[in-house]
């Protein structure tokens, strides 16, 4: 029988190790985590170029104002929403939808949130398209759910990982044009995390 | 993507004769890059950091079959198809496959250093495909027909009046666009790209064994674009980049951001299991994930360089070059240029065709201390000159220089003659013609040598 990629491959994987010493994992790397979880995401998500607002007790009415905020600044165009599919209705109720190809702000819920590193996980059953196309990115973040360390989040999250988890830092951002740093190149150019009590 | 290597003395002259805004772009790029690295770096304990990932690495390598089958076995339960390819052809043909399966006229990229080494491009071109790179960096080299000049920033040797100018005729742009106008502009067309686009193909960062789990990171957003707007998604991965268990892909993540560009972590990191499989979940309906050899199993087996296959490809190492920074990347004349470059090459094309790459350095150890798995690139540049010159690949008269010294230094009869006349031609005029000397001695004059030697000196009794 003709061997297959897969035996070739690991065929050779398995004799290019016949003499090498097997070398044994170092175990955990030890990471700071004396920070209070919610202020070092607050520190660590502002350092990356992102905004953090909350808690918030009304989502909705902050959202309210954000749109009436941004409508402003637009001139007399009206801001919708695109909303994910873990949003609670509550939040988002009566105000003004479109979908995410044109929507002025994605709003989702995070799985969760990372202190260390400035983080929030996205799950993709909360709608992918809502996370990345519009210009604006809402996304709430249940307090209690803001873990002290970025590994303390990932291995919470394993192994009932969705399709794809989204470990969003910041805005969009790229220096490849002339090296001088431009916001919004593919993703949104401004991401927000809003503080929430956990959704009932 | 062709190999000039051999070319690496008269291109990197040629560059720095007639590209000096070329030089200036990729110091001033380099320098903040490196500098951004060490600032981040400070911040945590890198020295534990780095030895830790080196251990890991270690550890993965070692034991490198136990966990491609872990890692394949994960992924194919989590719903991809997993293929082998030993050469670059097989890639080449496994992704032309799945692209006519689907019957996918077009493609849009995230950066893949694996899919330059392997001519991916073209090959789907000629099969009829459209292939758009997202990356704006790459955008911007495809619209050029370059090759990429560095592993994070490919267009880094380009300059604003560069983009200026190619935006303007592309994409119809202002000539004296800012920024964030050119920046705009590519989003548009790119955005129309994106969602067009039948399959979405990247590379991978890492692959975690235990979960199945494919990580990618990026600042832009267009790789998170890539891998959820169309409907398949391809992945290759170099069999190197498998990572043990979830509990070691923070550490990772984060510290290639610190060593490539001094981030706490990238702003998008995707943590891809597989297809889309439940409702609300908007994503590809099919992932495959291609396991790449093309040549690094002959690197695996060689007791010294099997080290280089610990690079996580964050770049640290080119920017903390004092010799990529004089030319950038092109003189190299392949996809892994500097440090890395130097090291990787030789094992992965051969010697000959990476010649003379591994003496494209001034051995000042700058990379190592970058690098955030230790990979101890000064010593393998040692390994590969002396590979080199056992092989008769140096210049003839750098080997008959070499073995004269030999021949001289282990006769101590012979030595301290030799250090006096030695001496006494380096000062002279005939010094300026010595091998190794010309070039450094064409405008420096060279120190004017002691009336006594040190053996002298010595036997006379030091004052």
């Amino acid at each position: 029988m003709t061997p297959t990629g897969r035996d070739q491959v690991l065929g050779r994987v398995r004799e290019a190790l016949k003499q090498r010493a097997k070398l044994e994992h170092p175990g955990r790397l030890t990471v700071d985590r004396s920070q209070p979880p919610v202020d070092s995401f607050r520190d660590r998500f502002t350092q990356n170029g992102g905004e953090v607002a909350g808690p918030e007790a009304d989502p909705r009415e902050w959202l309210v104002r954000l749109l009436s905020g941004l409508s402003s600044e637009q001139g007399s165009t009206t801001s919708t929403i695109a909303p994910g599919a873990h949003v609670p209705a509550s939040w988002i109720q009566g105000l003004p939808v479109a979908g995410p190809e044109v929507a002025s702000v994605g709003v989702s819920m995070a799985w969760g949130a990372a202190g260390d590193s400035g983080s929030v996980l996205l799950e993709s059953t909360g709608g992918r398209r809502v996370q990345l196309l519009p210009p604006v990115h809402v996304v709430f973040v249940p307090e209690s759910r803001v873990r002290p360390t970025l590994g303390e989040a990932l291995e919470a999250a394993h192994p009932a990982l969705p399709a794809t988890l989204g470990v969003h830092s910041g805005p969009s951002k790229s220096a490849d044009i002339g090296s001088t740093l431009v916001k919004g190149v593919h993703g949104p150019g401004r991401i927000i995390a809003v503080l929430v009590p956990a959704p009932s | 993507m062709d190999v000039r290597s051999n070319e690496y003395k008269a291109h990197s002259k040629a560059i720095i004769r007639d590209s000096p805004g070329v030089r200036d772009a990729i110091r001033g790029a380099t320098v903040a890059f490196d500098q951004a690295r060490k600032n981040a770096y400070a911040e945590v304990d890198a020295d534990a950091w780095r030895r830790w990932a080196e251990g890991v690495k270690n550890h993965t390598l070692t034991h490198l079959d136990r966990y491609l089958e872990e890692a394949e076995a994960r992924l194919t339960e989590n719903g991809c198809t997993v293929h082998w390819a030993s050469t670059g052809g097989d890639v080449r043909t496994v992704v032309t496959e799945i692209a006519r399966a689907r019957a996918a006229g077009s493609v849009v990229k995230g950066k893949s250093m694996l899919s330059e080494e392997v001519d991916l491009n073209p090959a789907l071109e000629r099969a009829g495909i459209k292939v758009v790179e997202t990356d704006l960096g790459e955008y911007i080299l495809q619209l050029l027909n370059e090759a990429p000049s560095h592993i994070l920033g490919p267009a880094i040797h380009r300059s604003l009046e560069d983009v200026q100018q190619l935006f303007s005729r592309e994409l119809g742009t202002d000539a004296s666009g800012t920024p964030d106008a050119l920046a705009n502009a590519a989003r548009k067309r790119l955005r129309q790209e994106f969602l067009e686009a039948d399959m979405g193909i990247t590379g991978a960062n890492f692959v975690v064994a235990e979960s199945g789990t494919i990580a990618l990171i990026e600042n832009e957003g267009n790789i998170r674009l890539s891998t959820s707007l169309p409907k398949v998604h391809v992945v290759l991965v170099g069999i190197e980049k498998i990572i043990p268990r979830m509990s070691d892909l923070a550490g990772f993540v984060q510290l290639t951001a610190r060593a490539g560009t001094g981030q706490p972590i990238g702003c998008f990191v995707s943590l891809i299991q597989g297809p889309a499989a439940e409702s609300g979940d908007d994503g590809p309906d099919e992932v495959h994930v291609v396991f790449v050899d093309n040549g690094r199993t002959d690197v695996l087996s060689d007791d010294h360089a099997w080290e280089t296959l610990r690079c996580v490809r964050c770049g640290a190492c080119l920017n903390s070059c004092p010799v990529y920074r004089q030319t950038g990347g092109h003189a190299y004349g392949w996809v892994y240029s500097g440090p890395i470059g130097a090291v990787l090459d030789p094992g992965l094309l051969g010697l000959k065709e990476a010649m003379p790459l591994p003496f494209a350095s001034t051995l000042c150890g700058a990379c190592f201390d970058a690098c955030p798995v230790r990979i101890p690139i000064p010593e393998l540049l040692l390994y590969w000159r002396g590979r080199a010159h056992e092989a008769g690949l140096t210049p003839p008269s750098e080997r008959a220089l070499l073995r004269t010294f030999a021949g001289v230094a282990t006769r101590p009869g012979l030595y301290p003659t030799a250090g006096r006349i030695g001496t006494k031609v380096a000062a002279g005029p005939l010094g300026k013609k010595l091998p190794l000397l010309n070039d450094w001695a064409e405008h420096r004059a060279l120190p004017k040598p002691s009336e006594r030697t040190f053996r002298r000196l010595w036997k006379d009794g030091i004052q």
